[in-house]
């Protein structure tokens, strides 16, 4: 798929500013704090309707406006793509897909798609769970859009039955019931969980190989909270109620679900050790770096369409072989989005045949180098 | 507010915009409406806004509104009193009633199960409704409770209650009528397929 427009009013820091992608490659280049990375942030709402970086609606919009205005204008198979999202301030947005009114997140998501990579994810291999099992949903909303459903009617069901956990009373009948709702939305997410892993592993082991040229090995096991052997619904139920009676007790104790796919974890390892107590930042970056090319071609591979590949401020913190492995997969593949405060660092041929932008307070405009093209 | 209206007009315009559905330009119109009505329009208005508050309860057995102890439904004689439908508020009996296809009773629950807002049966209409169907002759209770997560878990309480003494339906759901099979979505389709029938 290619993204061929792009258009943003009253987004962050760009009153309004129109914008035609020419090339695979765009680099955007600029200081900090000219609205580099919120470029890349449009496209990611747009895609998944949910911001890396910002919590409410609010954050999102320019200062002083009411409301903010993203468009997109998408190459993909069959059929061309428009997708416009229009934020609140207080927090009501409304959708479009080709300019009909779009209700349900549903019929919005699944036409964009891509693969971010930021300076962030190094936390994917040193920080906790929860970042990655958010990188577990992420892929699979983008594989299947009604995971988003399925992932909210787990969470529902959770809270629901925290609060029953928290009350003074509980009545074990109704306490069983909810069970039941954690048991049957929580077994959907394990499975898919499960399938995911299950194909994203070899791909991530065989880049991590590449990468690396060592040889160590990169395993990557879903570690799941109830504990399964299979994506087969019968053994994931029944191991699911039995991991909730043997936890019962704590779980009154401490008022709260400690059993089921919020509690679930990935464990990386290189050579069989975590990779979080192995690697240096170097070795970390690489296993990063694996893990979103594996999404890459899973992607590509599932939806029978080349993802958007966003790289923030990542390129250049690659060595420059790296650098040059990471470009090599691109070449002219991948519609590739990379934010940069230099281009001293990447090859100056591989620069030809890019569009530079120069981003500079919410101001785009050909870089006075090499290919343009604004509007 | 307080410096484009005057007072009493902006407590109307705060009171109204305290209605569900009525926004700030809504009620604004509603209250530069009233103001243009006669007195007697008004105080009527005023008038049945009370009387209704003050006289309409709920049926001591089904717990629709009703402004007699007994609502005009449960005394038809006309209606099939074997079949009970439990609805979760009163709109749905309304909703229903409005369909002309239904002619047995209801059982208007007042809610559904969820902790988050500490409701539980106890919160409901469930001792009543088990009383009903223990206790009289009632051959079907339909439950018709909204598919979602807590309905789900209210009709699965219901069912488990209400089965040793009577048979239990619930309604179908999935697609509209009239709705094309390649236009449903996939949420609604998985639903439809689940809730699949013999065909008679």
């Amino acid at each position: 798929m290619f993204l061929k427009h792009l258009h943003l009013q009253g987004f962050r820091n760009y009153p309004d500013q129109a914008l035609d992608f020419m090339a695979p490659t765009t680099i955007l280049l600029g200081d900090n704090a000219q609205g580099k990375s919120n470029l890349l942030e449009a496209v990611l709402l747009l895609a998944h309707l949910q911001s890396p970086r910002a919590g409410r609606d609010q954050e999102l919009i320019q200062q002083g406006a009411e409301w903010a205005v993203l468009r997109a204008t998408l190459d993909r198979q069959p059929e061309p793509i428009d997708l416009g999202l229009t934020l609140r301030q207080n927090g009501r947005r409304s959708m479009s897909r080709n300019h009909q009114p779009v209700r349900r997140q549903i019929d919005f998501l699944g036409h964009l798609n891509t693969v971010f990579f930021s300076c962030l994810d190094l936390d994917l291999v040193r920080g906790g769970p929860a970042g990655r099992r958010d990188w577990l949903d992420g892929i699979l909303r983008q594989l299947e859009p009604i995971y988003h459903n399925l992932l909210q009617d787990y969470q529902q069901a959770l809270r629901q039955r925290n609060a029953l956990l928290r009350a003074e009373v509980v009545d074990p009948e109704v306490l069983q019931l909810w069970n039941g709702q954690l048991v049957q939305t929580g077994t959907r997410l394990m499975r898919r969980r499960w399938r995911l892993l299950h194909r994203l592993a070899p791909l991530a082991a065989l880049w991590h190989s590449r990468l690396s040229q060592t040889q160590e090995t990169l395993e990557i096991t879903y570690a799941p909270s109830v504990p399964t052997s299979s994506d087969e619904p019968e053994a994931i139920v029944a191991a699911f109620w039995a991991k909730l009676e043997a936890r019962a007790e704590v779980e009154r104790h401490q008022a709260t679900t400690l059993v089921g796919p919020h509690r679930d974890e990935v464990v990386l390892a290189l050579n069989q050790t975590p990779a979080r107590q192995y690697g240096s930042q170097g070795q970390q970056r690489t296993l990063v770096l694996a893990l979103k090319l594996a999404e890459l071609h899973l992607l590509e591979a599932v939806l029978g369409e080349t993802p958007i590949l966003l790289l923030d401020d990542v390129l250049a913190e690659l060595d420059l072989k790296r650098q040059h492995q990471l470009l090599a997969v691109i070449q002219d593949r991948f519609q590739t989005l990379i934010t940069t405060t230099h281009l001293g660092l990447f090859d100056p041929q591989w620069l030809c045949s890019t569009q530079i932008l120069e981003v500079s307070q919410g101001r785009l405009r050909p870089s006075v180098t090499p290919v343009l093209g604004l509007e | 507010m307080s410096t484009v209206y005057t007072r009493p007009l902006a407590r109307l315009i705060d009171r109204l915009q305290r209605l569900p559905g009525v926004g700030a330009k809504t009620a604004q119109r509603l209250a530069l409406h009233l103001l243009k009505q006669p007195d007697e329009e008004v105080a009527a208005l005023a008038q049945a806004l009370l009387e209704a508050k003050q006289q309409v309860g709920h049926c001591t057995q089904c717990f629709h509104l009703s402004a007699e102890p007994v609502c005009e439904i449960c005394l038809d004689p006309q209606r099939d009193s074997a079949v009970i439908c439990v609805v979760t508020d009163s709109r749905d009996v309304i909703a229903l009633e409005k369909t002309r296809e239904y002619r047995g009773l209801y059982h208007v629950l007042g809610g559904v199960i969820s902790p988050m807002e500490g409701i539980g049966p106890d919160q409901l209409t469930v001792q009543p409704l088990v009383r009903r169907v223990s206790q009289t002759m009632v051959k079907e209770v339909i439950l018709a409770i909204s598919p979602t997560l807590e309905g789900e878990t209210t009709i699965l309480y219901l069912g488990r209650l209400l089965q040793p003494f009577t048979h239990v339906t619930r309604i179908a759901f999935g697609l509209p009528v009239g709705g094309d099979l390649e236009y449903a979505d996939e949420l609604t389709l998985a639903k439809a397929l689940e809730g699949r029938r013999p065909l008679d």
